[in-house]
């Protein structure tokens, strides 16, 4: 698959260059942030096995801290990038140390739970905004505050993190701590019995994904600039990071990109038909999607292209030679 | 003294699994574990491999103290196990498989893989390092878990069942690749129902009846116990043997 | 006495809690699997509750056992289609079956019924009551009593009556139960049943004195694993007690600190229940 992903990078690098529209550029940020998140998300739900559905509490607190330096400090809001990551650090400790030790449904229990927590108290905090939210710096005072007025440094900027983020990825895949992630997510008691430290093994994964979906949301917000409890900390984040991954193949390194090529042009399109409130309709169409994965292909595109592709060759080879005996 | 295990008992609630069972094994040897269905065995094992607490008693191991000590630590010390119904992480290859283990000694992948490659190599399963474990039907499984741990270098194995529905032929290689791994310095204990392969293998045999020791001793004298026979065949067996 | 009222308040809106909560445990205990879309089993008894009253005129008794049996069915049907597949399968696609379920209830109930709040048509059941000093809305007190009642029927239903013993089987030990003639398929789709049921029959009670959106759903299945921890893996008598702490904790919450805090003091207590307790208040450590 080498030379996918090389088409696949050079066609992200070009995609600006080809279709410089703002609409497309926007699209094409909309997907990179996404793929970002849901990659991020892959470490943990897709490797590990330890399904968040509340990840959106690393995105908003990610979104929140770069806005929240600007507006108590003055500081540029890259500044706060920092404070995003440790505190969602701290965050993953807090909700993985207790839940790693018992099953898996109390860690998923409990991201809900965080998540809804600190949207609702972050809606009421009149420090970060409450209900109104945060901006950021209307107009740049200097490079630093990253306030471009084309969305195009935005684009690289983005590539570059999620570029790094899946390099740091495939590394992980061929380390011990990849190998264990797997096993954990495999058999937890085999895994036990052969020494792997499973609790601890967790806690990283979901340390490090922490880390970047943090990452994603302070890179959302210095774009945007602008960020809410609903965009921060909203439902629809912690389902988009998980049905993306999932769509694509939870677990696999591209997986995740897969489910974005796939979900934000669908996105894109049904936001188009249904107008403004298409809200509402796609978190129809996303639950169904869902269901339809957990009960036909867990596994998702990636798992069904394995399964396709070995069938498809042979009816080709086939097709080729009619009158083989 | 490698293993000792003094007075262990586990109950689940009210029922009584294992009451007061003692083993001890000595550095090199093979113990076998026998008993009808029911008697405590796997019990004692979980307890021994640390996947289970007792409920009172002790287990050491090398001297160290294990008993209240979570399974990674087991493996940690040295001690592997198997699993009575084989627990092979199935999304991965065989070649992946025995990495987590191999990954246990050797944190960097290259010294792992050179473990993995050498006990897939003893183990006889090269040909099917890049196929999915789920495709291994049960015999190659078993196979797969005891290369898994062996990779992981331990100085004690605990095989619950590994040779249980193989053919003959599947059996006489089992017992080879069991003799070349004690012959590799692996002490081992074993639970079996196959009388053939404890009397082939064990050099010491502990027999577990409702939870507790009812016999210990050499294969052919615990064979002849009245009591073991009892346990295997009920009371009016006995009788009609006499 | 005003303090005493809010916590008479929590206590009734506690045994509803405990009522709905009840089915959740009892699938977590039996098949080890949580429902992620419980929560919109008792929305949808809410709005089924209050479709019976506009399209036929019924009294709470028809439309509560309407909301029920909906649900009952309901609940079947989720196994039967979903869960029964599932069950055998990855983590992943467990927890992702009805957290799906979840949202597609959710936002096509949003979809049919808008975000309005709503609520019943006046019944038969109006007024505040005294009782010594307190004033309860009689909706409130039949509702709480009501629900009461019901999660302790299904206590004895569980543990005095033949399917009760049958379906503790199947959760006690699979093979044994299958070894015995009881079929586990059966009975986990009836466990669903009666779990979807018991939900329905507390969001229609609840309708009879709270108002509602389609938005409920996502709050109550978090009150509900919350009850649910608290109560201890799979009790239903834990679940009823743990209900009723909680519906207290949650009335005082809103009391002293204002209403919009009242989760957030419940949301903040499962984490510390995580922490610190996580086999509740009936389980084993």
């Amino acid at each position: 698959m080498k030379w996918a992903s090389l088409v696949l990078s050079a066609a992200l690098l070009a995609y600006p260059l080809l279709l410089p529209d703002p609409f497309y550029l926007d699209v094409g940020l909309s997907f990179l942030l996404v793929a970002l998140s849901a990659s991020a998300w892959n470490i943990v739900g897709g490797y590990a096995g330890q399904v968040s559905v509340g990840h959106g509490m690393f995105f908003g607190v990610g979104a929140y801290a770069p806005l929240l330096v600007f507006n108590l400090w003055g500081a540029p809001p890259v500044a706060g990038v920092p404070l995003g990551i440790i505190i969602s650090l701290i965050l993953a400790v807090g909700v993985g140390t207790p839940t790693f030790r018992l099953q898996g449904h109390y860690f998923s229990m409990a991201t809900i739970a965080v998540a809804e927590l600190i949207r609702i108290l972050v809606g009421t905090w009149p420090l970060v905004g409450a209900a109104i939210g945060l901006q950021g710096p209307a107009v740049g005072r200097a490079w630093w505050d990253l306030t471009f007025r084309s969305e195009l440094p935005y684009y690289y900027l983005f590539l570059a993190v999620l570029a790094l983020l899946l390099l740091i990825t495939q590394q992980v895949e061929r380390s011990r701590f990849g190998y264990y992630l797997r096993a954990i997510k495999s058999g937890e008691r085999a895994a036990r019995s052969l020494g792997v430290p499973v609790q601890r093994t967790k806690l990283y994964a979901l340390m490090l994904s922490a880390v970047f979906t943090s990452l994603a949301g302070s890179l959302y917000a210095i774009k945007t600039g602008f960020v809410d409890p609903e965009s921060g900390f909203g439902l629809l984040i912690s389902v988009q990071m998980v049905i993306i991954a999932a769509l694509g193949g939870a677990g696999t390194l591209y997986g995740p990109l897969v489910g974005a090529l796939v979900l934000i042009p669908l996105q894109t399109a049904t936001n188009d038909w249904l107008g403004g409130g298409g809200t509402g309709l796609t978190y129809i169409l996303y639950g169904g999607i869902i269901v339809l994965l957990a009960r036909f292909e867990p596994g998702g595109l990636h798992e069904l292209w394995y399964a396709v592709a070995p069938k498809l060759k042979r009816r080709l080879q086939r097709k080729e030679r009619p009158h083989a005996a | 003294m490698l293993l000792e295990a003094t007075n262990i008992s586990k109950a689940f609630g009210d029922f009584q699994a294992v009451a007061g069972a003692d083993l001890r094994v000595e550095e090199g040897e093979i113990v076998g574990l026998i008993g009808p269905n029911g008697a405590g065995k796997s019990t004692f094992f979980n307890c021994l491999a640390g996947d289970l607490t007792p409920t009172t008693g002790r287990v050491s191991f090398a001297g160290a103290e294990l008993t209240h000590v979570s399974a990674e630590a087991h493996a940690r010390a040295g001690i592997g196990r198997t699993f009575q119904v084989p627990a092979t992480f199935e999304d991965m290859t065989v070649f992946e498989n025995v990495m987590v283990g191999a990954f246990l000694r050797h944190s960097r992948r290259d010294d792992a893989r050179d473990r993995t490659l050498s006990v897939l190599d003893m183990t006889g399963l090269q040909q099917f390092a890049d196929q999915p474990a789920r495709r291994l039907g049960t015999p190659g499984r078993k196979r797969l878990e005891i290369a898994r741990v062996l990779a992981t270098e331990p100085r004690l194995m605990l095989l619950d069942e590994a040779l249980a529905g193989l053919t003959p032929a599947e059996i006489q290689q089992a017992i080879a690749l069991v003799r070349a791994i004690h012959a590799s310095g692996v002490t081992l204990v074993i639970v079996e129902h196959i009388m053939e392969v404890i009397m082939t293998l064990a050099v010491r045999v502990v027999v577990f009846n409702h939870g507790r020791v009812i016999a210990r001793g050499k294969p052919e004298e615990v064979v002849r116990d009245q009591a073991v026979i009892e346990a295997y065949l009920g009371r009016r067996h006995r009788a009609d043997a006499r | 006495m005003l303090l005493a009222q809010v916590i008479v308040g929590g206590l009734l809106l506690g045994a509803i809690y405990a009522l709905f909560s009840a089915g959740l445990t009892l699938i977590w205990g039996m098949m080890n699997f949580i429902n992620f879309a419980h929560g919109e089993f008792v929305m949808l008894g809410m709005y089924f509750a209050l479709l019976t009253v506009l399209w036929v005129h019924g009294g709470p008794a028809v439309f509560t056992l309407a909301a029920a049996l909906l649900l009952f069915l309901a609940g079947v049907v989720v196994y039967f289609a979903l869960v029964r597949h599932v069950l055998r399968g990855p983590m992943l696609a467990q927890i992702l079956s009805t957290f799906g379920l979840a949202l597609l209830l959710r936002y096509t109930a949003f979809w049919i019924f808008s975000a309005n709040v709503v609520s019943l048509p006046q019944t038969s059941l109006s007024g505040v009551v005294n009782l010594g000093g307190i004033f309860m809305p009689l909706p409130h007190l039949v509702a709480g009593l009501a629900a009461a009642a019901l999660t302790l029927a299904l206590h004895v239903l569980l543990t005095r009556t033949s399917i009760g013993s049958r379906l503790l089987a199947v959760a006690e030990d699979r093979r044994a139960a299958m070894l015995m003639g009881i079929r586990p398929d059966r009975m986990q789709a009836i466990a669903w049943g009666l779990a979807a049921g018991s939900a329905g029959l507390a969001g229609a009670l609840m309708a009879t004195a709270y108002p509602w959106s389609p938005s409920v759903g996502e709050t109550f299945v978090l009150t509900a694993f919350v009850v649910v921890t608290l109560g201890g893996f799979g009790s239903v008598l834990g679940a009823m007690l743990a209900g009723l702490i909680i519906g207290i904790i949650q009335a005082l919450s809103a009391f002293y600190l204002g209403a919009i805090y009242k989760d957030v003091v419940v949301y903040a207590l499962f984490v510390a229940l995580l922490w610190f307790r996580p086999q509740g208040l009936m389980g084993k450590a």
